[in-house]
C-alpha cells in the first residue's frame, strides 16, 4: 500500500501523538486526525465490507457522505455502529473495528456472497424466498420467509448496536438568535462576520470538529489566515460559534434542530457532561452555507479500496498531511479536479488526469504542465482493476457521444469527480423542491419566501472567492430581513468553471459487463436501476423503495443523482422530469438517546409527590402510581401480603379509625360575585342554595349528557367556594371551568384557581374519627355532631397552630372527615392524627383499602364514570335537578340515554361465596357465555365486612332486573368463569347510618 | 394549645444536600428560598386598574407591572401572571369586596428556587423553550412556561431567576435542574 503520512503539512498537531486501536491492533495518529486519515497514514486500505456482497471497501470521501469506511466504535454498552471513519476524531483510547465481516474486514468469510452477486439483484430475497415453491404453494402467509429472514439479516447488515442500556446521558436545550449560519466554510464565515458586525446576534454551527470548511483543504496559508481572521472577528463581535454541531433539520418558523456532540471525542469525559445535546434553535433568519458534495459516477468496480472522490484527496493532503496514493489517476468531467491533481503532484505523486471533455482551455490545462501532471482529454474510467485494492484502471476513450475501450494504466489511487451536488437537504426539509441547473448538472435551491437564504456552494457557486461574496450577499439578505437594511453585495451567479461540465453518470462500452455501484452503502448497482425500470417502476420514489437506493445511512448523499440520471435515461427523460426525492430530517443520524434527553428512568415523566410522601414511606407505605402522583397503596406490617394488609386496614377503619392521604384529589378555588351561578350551571344537582359552612356532593356532565366528574364543593362565603375533583380528572375539570368562563360565559365574574398544591389532605374515617380529630385541633367543640353535622364545613386550627379546613364527608361510608392544611404543614398534621389514631388502635390505609371500602358502599370512581356512563346509569339520576338548566341537562334526556335497558350500576356477589372473580370480566347469561354479554365488572375486592369477594359493575336493566338470577362472570383469558349474583350496589350500610352517626 | 403556626416543611427537605456538586467552579447556584409568601389578587375587567393599584400599595412596590412583567425586587414584588391576575410576592393582600377583587393565599402551593450564576440561563434553557437572552427577557420579566412538561412560573428579579414550581413536582424538577447543573459546577443552598 502506498498511502503515507507526509513529512510536513496539514493542519494536524504533530506534537500530539495519539494512540488508538483498530481491529484490536494499536495505531497512532495525531491530534486533528480523523480515524480515516490516521488509518490511511498507517497504510490501512480496507475499512469495511459491503452490505450485501461483502465486497471490501475503503475510504471513499473525507466527510459525512462516506459510504465505504463505516465502522463500529466503542465497546460493550458504548458500542456505536455505522460511524463514518471520515468524521470520527481520534482520541487516546479510541477503539474501532470493522463491521459486517467475520473474522475481520481484511479476510471476511462473507465475501463468498460476491461470487454469487449476479443473482442478488434488487428484490432478490423477496422474489426468491417468499411463497417459495413447492413448500408454500397454495398457502398464504410468510412463515418460511420469517425463518429465512433471520439468516439473511445475519448475513447482511450495517453493524450491531449494543443491547445493553446506554450508560451515557443526553440533554435537550433551547437556543435563540437573530441569525443562524449553518456551515463555517468561506461563505458561512463571511456571512456570519457581516451579520455579527452589524450587531446581530449570530450563531454559527459547524458539523466538523474544525471550523473552516473548504479553507481547511487548501495548502495556502492564506486560507487559514482568512479563517482565523473571521473567527477572531466573530469573537470580538460577540457571536457564538459551535463546532461538532450538526444542523440536522429545519422546521416551521425558523426552528432548526441541532445535535451537538459533546464528549464523543473525549477519552475520559467528565461524568456530568452529556454525551450529546439535542438543541432546538429559533432564529429570525437562517443562512445555509452547507456546501456541496462531490459526485462519483458509475464504472466497473468503482467501489474498490483506493477509489475516492477527488476533493477528498485535497483534504487528506492539505488538512491531514496524508498522501493517499503515489501513482494517481484523476478522472473528471469538470474543472474542480485540476487543482486536486496539482496538489497531489506538488507533494510528490505521479498524477494522470483524464478528462471526459475533449476541449480544455490552456488557462486550465496549462496549470498542470508546471507540476508534471499528464493530461488525457476525451477519456474516462471504464473499469477499476484489482481485488483488495486498485492496481490499474481500464480507460475508455470518447467516440462521438459514447465510449470505446481504451488503454490500461497502473495506479494505486483513483480519484473521481463526476460533478458537484449542492447540499440542499435542509431547505428540502421545508418543502422547497430544488430545481435542476442544466449548466452545472445539479439540483440547486429554489427560492423560498421563508427567512432562509442559501449561499456559497450550496447555491452552486464553486469558487472560494465567489463563495465569500455570496456569504456577504446572504448576510445582506438576513440583515434586511431582521433589520430592514438594503442589500449592498450582489449574489454571484451559480457556477464558476471556465469549461462547462460534461454530464457523466455512467461509463458503458458495448460488450463489457461490469458491476458498477451507484449507492455503495446498500450495494445498489446501475443494473439494479435498469432492472427496476424493466419491472415497471417508473417513479423515482418507487425506484428508491424497490432498490433501496438512498436508504442507507448517507440517505442518498452519494448516489441519488446518479440513480435518477440512470432512471431518466431508461425512461428517455431529463433528470428533473423524473422528479426529486424529498430529503427529510435528520441530515445525519442522531442517537436515540439524544431524542430522549433527560426524559428517561426515574425522570421519564415528572414525579408528583404529596406533601406527606416521605412521611408515608417512613410509616411503611408501599406506593402506587396514580397518574403522575404516587399514592400510598398499602401499609403492610411485617410478614403481611398486600391482601392481608388491605383487609386489615379496611377492617380497622370500619372498626375504629383509619387515616388516608387524599392530597391527590383535585382542588379548585372558585371566587367571585358569580361563583354560585357558575357552580349551579356546572353541576347537575342544585347548588344555588348551598348554605355557607356546608359542602355538597356534585356530579358534572359533559355537553352530551355523559358524566364528566364528581366531587364535593365547600362554601366558605357568598363568593368563595372550594371544589374537589377526582384525582384523575383534576386538570380536565380545571380546564373545563376556564373554558366555560372564557368562551361561553365571559360575563360571569368568577375566577378559578387550582389549589391542589396548596392544600394537603387526609381522610379520617371510622367510628372513632371524631374523637381522634377532636384531640388534634385547637378547639374540639367545632367538630361535635351539632357543630359539624354530616356535610358540614369549618375553618379552624390544628393543635399545633396550623390553620386547617375540615369537612365532614365520607367516601368510606363511615363517619369521616377530610382535613386540609397548608402543604408545608402536612407532616405535622399527620403526626398529630397518627398519634391519636394509634391510641384507639387505628391505622393508616392506602388506596387498596380505600377501594375496598368504597366498593362495599357502591361509591363510583373513574372506572365506573368511564366516559360512557350517564348519571342514571350510575344510579345517581335522582340527584339531577329538573328545575334548572345546567351543562348536559338537555342531552342527558336523549332517548338513547333514557332507555330502560341501559347498563346500570350493580353489586356482584359470587354464587359460591368462597369463590372470587376479577375486574374486567364480562357478565353473561349462563346459557350464552359469548360476545359482549349483558354487562361488565368494573371493580372487585374482598369485603372485610361481608367476608367474601364482591364487585361493582354495569348490567343491562340494573339489579332489580336480575334479582334471583345466576349469571356468569366470564374471564376467558385469565381465570375462567365464575357464577355470580347481581345485587344492589350499596352492599354495606345501604341506609348510611354509619356516616351520619 | 400552640400560639404560633408550626415551622413549615419544604418539599425538598431531606433531599437537597447543600454544598458544591459537579465539576469545579460554580456556574450555577440553586437556592431554595424558604417560607414563601405568595398571594394572588384577581380582579375584573372593570376593576383591574384600581385593584392593581391597591395590590401594589399593599405590597409596597412602586408601580403596577405591565403584562408578563413584575415590579419590585427579590424581597417584595407584584407579578402580572394573567391579564386579570397578579401575584404578590413577599406580602399578603386583602380585598374589601369581591366586586372589586378576590384574593387567595398560594404560599404553600409553590416551591421557590433562585438560580444564579453564569450558566443559570443554560440550565433553564435545557428545559424551557423561551428566549431568556437579556434583550428578550430583562430583569422583571415574567413568564408562565414549562419545565419537563410541568407548568411553572419564571421571573427574572434583580437577584437572579426566581422559579416557582408546583410543590408536588418540586423535588422531581429540582433533581433535573441539579443534574443539568453538574456539568457547570453547582452550589446548592
Amino acid at each position: 500500500m502506498s498511502a503515507s503520512r507526509l513529512k510536513t503539512g496539514g493542519h494536524i498537531d504533530r506534537t500530539r501523538e495519539i494512540e488508538f486501536r483498530w481491529d484490536n491492533t494499536r495505531y497512532t495518529g495525531f491530534k486533528g486526525d480523523t480515524l480515516a486519515s490516521a488509518l490511511l497514514a498507517n497504510g490501512e486500505t480496507i475499512f469495511g465490507r459491503s452490505f450485501k456482497y461483502h465486497r471490501p471497501r475503503g475510504v471513499m470521501s473525507a466527510g459525512v457522505e462516506e459510504s465505504g469506511a463505516i465502522v463500529t466504535t466503542g465497546k460493550a454498552n458504548r458500542r456505536d455502529p455505522n460511524v463514518k471513519a471520515t468524521t470520527q476524531e481520534i482520541f487516546p483510547g479510541l477503539e474501532a473495528r470493522g463491521q459486517n465481516a467475520w473474522p475481520n474486514v481484511r479476510r471476511d468469510c462473507g465475501a463468498v456472497n460476491n461470487l454469487m452477486g449476479r443473482f442478488f439483484s434488487a428484490g432478490f430475497y423477496y422474489k426468491t424466498f417468499m411463497g417459495i415453491p413447492p413448500f408454500e404453494w397454495g398457502r398464504k402467509g410468510t412463515g418460511i420467509w420469517m425463518q429465512y429472514e433471520k439468516l439473511i439479516r445475519r448475513a447482511a447488515g450495517m453493524g450491531k448496536a449494543s443491547r445493553e442500556p446506554d450508560p451515557d446521558h443526553y440533554e435537550h436545550g433551547h437556543l435563540f438568535c437573530d441569525v443562524l449560519v449553518v456551515g463555517s466554510g468561506p461563505s458561512g464565515l463571511a456571512a456570519a462576520v457581516k451579520c455579527a458586525e452589524q450587531g446581530l446576534d449570530v450563531l454559527l454551527v459547524e458539523q466538523d470538529f474544525e471550523f473552516g470548511g473548504d479553507y481547511l483543504n487548501h495548502s495556502s496559508e492564506e486560507s487559514l489566515r482568512k479563517r482565523d481572521a473571521a473567527l477572531a472577528k466573530l469573537n470580538s463581535a460577540g457571536a457564538r460559534v459551535m463546532s461538532r454541531t450538526t444542523a440536522f433539520g429545519l422546521y416551521d418558523y425558523g426552528v432548526a434542530g441541532l445535535l451537538q456532540r459533546v464528549t464523543d471525542h473525549l477519552p475520559n469525559p467528565e461524568p456530568s457532561l452529556p454525551r450529546q445535546r439535542f438543541l432546538t434553535l429559533r432564529a429570525r433568519h437562517t443562512i445555509l452555507a452547507t456546501g456541496a458534495l462531490e459526485r462519483h459516477f458509475a464504472f466497473g468496480n468503482n467501489d474498490l479500496p483506493g477509489i475516492m472522490n477527488a476533493h477528498a484527496a485535497d483534504a487528506y493532503v492539505n488538512r491531514f498531511g496524508v498522501l493517499p496514493g503515489q501513482q494517481v489517476v484523476v478522472a473528471t468531467n469538470n474543472d474542480s479536479a485540476y487543482n486536486t491533481a496539482n496538489q497531489l503532484a506538488r507533494v510528490g505523486a505521479s498524477v494522470t488526469l483524464v478528462d471526459a471533455r475533449t476541449a480544455i482551455p490552456d488557462s486550465i490545462s496549462g496549470l498542470l504542465g508546471t507540476r508534471g501532471v499528464e493530461l488525457v482529454t476525451g477519456s474516462t474510467v471504464l473499469n477499476a482493476v484489482g481485488k483488495r485494492h486498485i492496481t490499474a484502471v481500464e480507460l475508455a476513450d470518447a467516440v462521438g457521444s459514447g465510449w470505446k475501450q481504451g488503454p490500461t494504466r497502473d495506479c494505486d489511487l483513483l480519484l473521481v469527480s463526476g460533478g458537484w451536488s449542492p447540499v440542499v437537504n435542509l431547505l428540502s426539509h421545508r418543502g422547497v423542491r430544488p430545481q435542476w441547473d442544466h449548466d452545472n448538472c445539479c439540483f440547486v435551491p429554489a427560492p423560498t419566501n421563508e427567512a432562509i437564504t442559501s449561499t456559497g456552494s450550496s447555491l452552486g457557486i464553486w469558487g472560494n472567492s465567489d463563495c465569500e461574496d455570496a456569504g456577504r450577499a446572504a448576510a445582506d439578505a438576513a440583515i434586511a430581513s431582521v433589520g430592514n437594511q438594503t442589500n449592498t453585495v450582489a449574489m454571484p451567479a451559480a457556477g464558476g468553471w471556465e469549461t462547462p461540465l460534461q454530464p457523466l453518470y455512467e461509463v458503458n462500452v458495448d460488450g463489457v459487463s461490469k458491476k458498477s455501484f451507484i449507492d455503495p452503502q446498500h450495494d445498489v448497482t446501475a443494473d439494479d436501476v435498469r432492472l427496476a425500470h424493466q419491472e415497471g417502476f417508473v417513479s423515482v420514489e418507487h425506484l428508491k423503495r424497490y432498490t433501496t437506493l438512498g436508504m442507507a445511512t448517507d440517505q442518498g448523499k452519494m448516489g441519488n443523482i446518479i440513480g435518477m440520471a440512470l432512471m431518466a435515461e431508461a425512461l428517455g427523460k431529463e433528470v428533473p422530469d423524473v422528479g426529486t426525492t424529498t430529503f427529510r430530517p435528520p441530515y445525519t443520524p442522531i442517537s436515540i438517546g439524544a431524542l430522549a434527553g433527560r426524559a428517561f428512568g426515574a425522570h421519564f415523566k415528572a414525579l408528583r409527590r404529596t406533601p406527606m410522601h416521605d412521611w408515608n414511606l417512613e410509616h411503611g407505605a408501599t406506593m402506587v402510581d396514580a397518574g403522575l402522583w404516587q399514592r400510598p397503596w398499602y401499609f403492610a406490617r411485617e410478614g403481611e401480603t398486600i391482601t392481608e394488609a388491605y383487609i386489615r386496614e379496611a377492617t380497622t377503619t370500619r372498626k375504629t379509625v383509619g387515616l388516608c392521604d387524599v392530597t391527590s384529589l383535585g382542588k379548585i378555588a372558585i371566587q367571585g360575585p358569580d361563583a354560585t351561578e357558575l357552580i349551579n350551571r356546572v353541576y347537575s344537582n342544585a347548588f344555588a342554595k348551598l348554605p355557607i359552612g356546608k359542602a355538597r356532593y356534585g356530579i358534572m356532565l359533559r355537553d352530551d349528557g355523559i358524566v364528566m366528574d364528581d366531587g364535593t364543593t365547600w362554601r366558605f362565603s357568598d363568593t368563595d367556594y372550594f371544589m374537589t375533583t377526582t384525582t384523575a380528572h383534576a386538570a380536565k375539570v380545571m380546564v373545563w371551568l376556564e373554558e366555560l368562563l372564557q368562551m361561553r360565559w365571559p360575563d360571569l365574574k368568577v375566577h378559578v384557581t387550582s389549589v391542589s398544591e396548596q392544600w394537603a389532605g387526609v381522610a379520617v374515617a371510622g367510628p372513632n374519627s371524631r374523637d381522634v380529630l377532636a384531640a388534634c385541633i385547637a378547639d374540639a367543640s367545632v367538630v361535635t355532631n351539632d357543630a359539624l353535622p354530616f356535610m358540614g364545613v369549618v375553618e379552624t386550627t390544628l393543635a399545633n397552630g396550623a390553620p386547617c379546613r375540615i369537612a365532614r364527608i365520607s367516601f368510606s361510608g363511615e363517619m369521616a372527615f377530610e382535613v386540609y392544611v397548608g402543604s408545608d404543614h402536612a407532616n405535622g398534621m399527620m403526626d398529630l392524627l397518627h398519634t391519636q389514631a394509634m391510641l384507639v388502635d387505628g391505622c393508616l390505609y392506602g388506596t387498596e383499602a380505600l377501594g375496598a371500602l368504597r366498593i362495599e358502599k357502591g361509591h363510583v370512581t373513574g372506572v365506573e364514570l368511564d366516559g360512557r356512563a350517564t348519571i342514571d346509569d350510575a344510579g345517581l339520576g335522582k340527584m339531577a335537578s329538573d328545575k334548572k338548566s345546567y351543562i348536559g341537562s338537555a342531552l342527558r334526556k336523549r332517548p338513547e340515554l333514557m332507555r330502560e335497558d341501559r347498563p346500570r350500576l350493580v353489586g356482584i356477589f359470587p354464587k359460591d361465596r368462597s369463590e372470587k372473580f376479577k375486574a374486567g370480566s364480562i357478565l353473561c347469561r349462563t346459557d350464552k357465555v359469548a360476545g359482549h354479554g349483558e354487562g361488565w365488572i368494573t371493580a372487585v375486592t374482598h369485603s372485610p365486612e361481608l367476608g367474601h369477594w364482591i364487585g361493582l359493575g354495569y348490567i343491562s336493566g340494573g339489579h332489580e332486573h336480575w334479582a334471583d338470577s345466576t349469571l356468569v362472570a366470564a374471564d376467558p383469558v385469565r381465570t375462567g368463569n365464575t357464577e355470580v349474583e347481581i345485587v344492589s350496589p350499596h352492599m354495606v350500610d345501604p341506609t348510611g347510618e354509619r356516616m351520619h352517626g | 394549645m400552640a400560639e404560633q403556626t408550626p415551622v413549615r416543611q419544604s418539599a425538598l427537605d431531606g433531599h437537597a444536600v447543600a454544598g458544591h456538586h459537579g465539576v469545579e467552579g460554580a456556574g450555577v447556584t440553586i437556592a431554595e428560598i424558604p417560607d414563601l409568601v405568595l398571594w394572588q389578587m384577581a380582579a375584573w375587567s372593570d376593576t383591574i386598574d384600581s385593584a392593581a393599584s391597591k395590590a401594589v400599595q399593599q405590597a409596597g412596590v412602586e408601580s403596577v407591572p405591565g403584562f408578563t412583567s413584575a415590579s419590585g425586587d427579590h424581597r417584595r414584588a407584584v407579578l402580572r401572571i394573567e391579564p386579570l391576575k397578579f401575584w404578590v410576592f413577599g406580602a399578603s393582600v386583602s380585598s374589601e369586596s369581591a366586586a372589586q377583587s378576590v384574593v387567595l393565599d398560594l404560599s404553600h402551593s409553590r416551591t421557590h428556587l433562585r438560580l444564579t450564576g453564569d450558566n443559570a440561563t443554560d440550565v433553564l434553557n435545557s428545559f424551557m423553550p423561551i428566549d431568556l437572552r437579556e434583550q428578550s427577557f430583562p430583569v422583571n420579566s415574567v413568564a408562565s412556561t414549562a419545565l419537563h412538561h410541568v407548568g411553572v412560573t419564571l421571573w427574572r428579579s434583580d437577584a437572579g431567576y426566581e422559579l416557582f414550581l408546583p410543590r408536588g413536582f418540586a423535588l422531581s424538577l429540582w433533581e433535573l435542574l441539579r443534574d443539568a447543573s453538574l456539568q457547570y459546577g453547582v452550589i446548592v443552598k
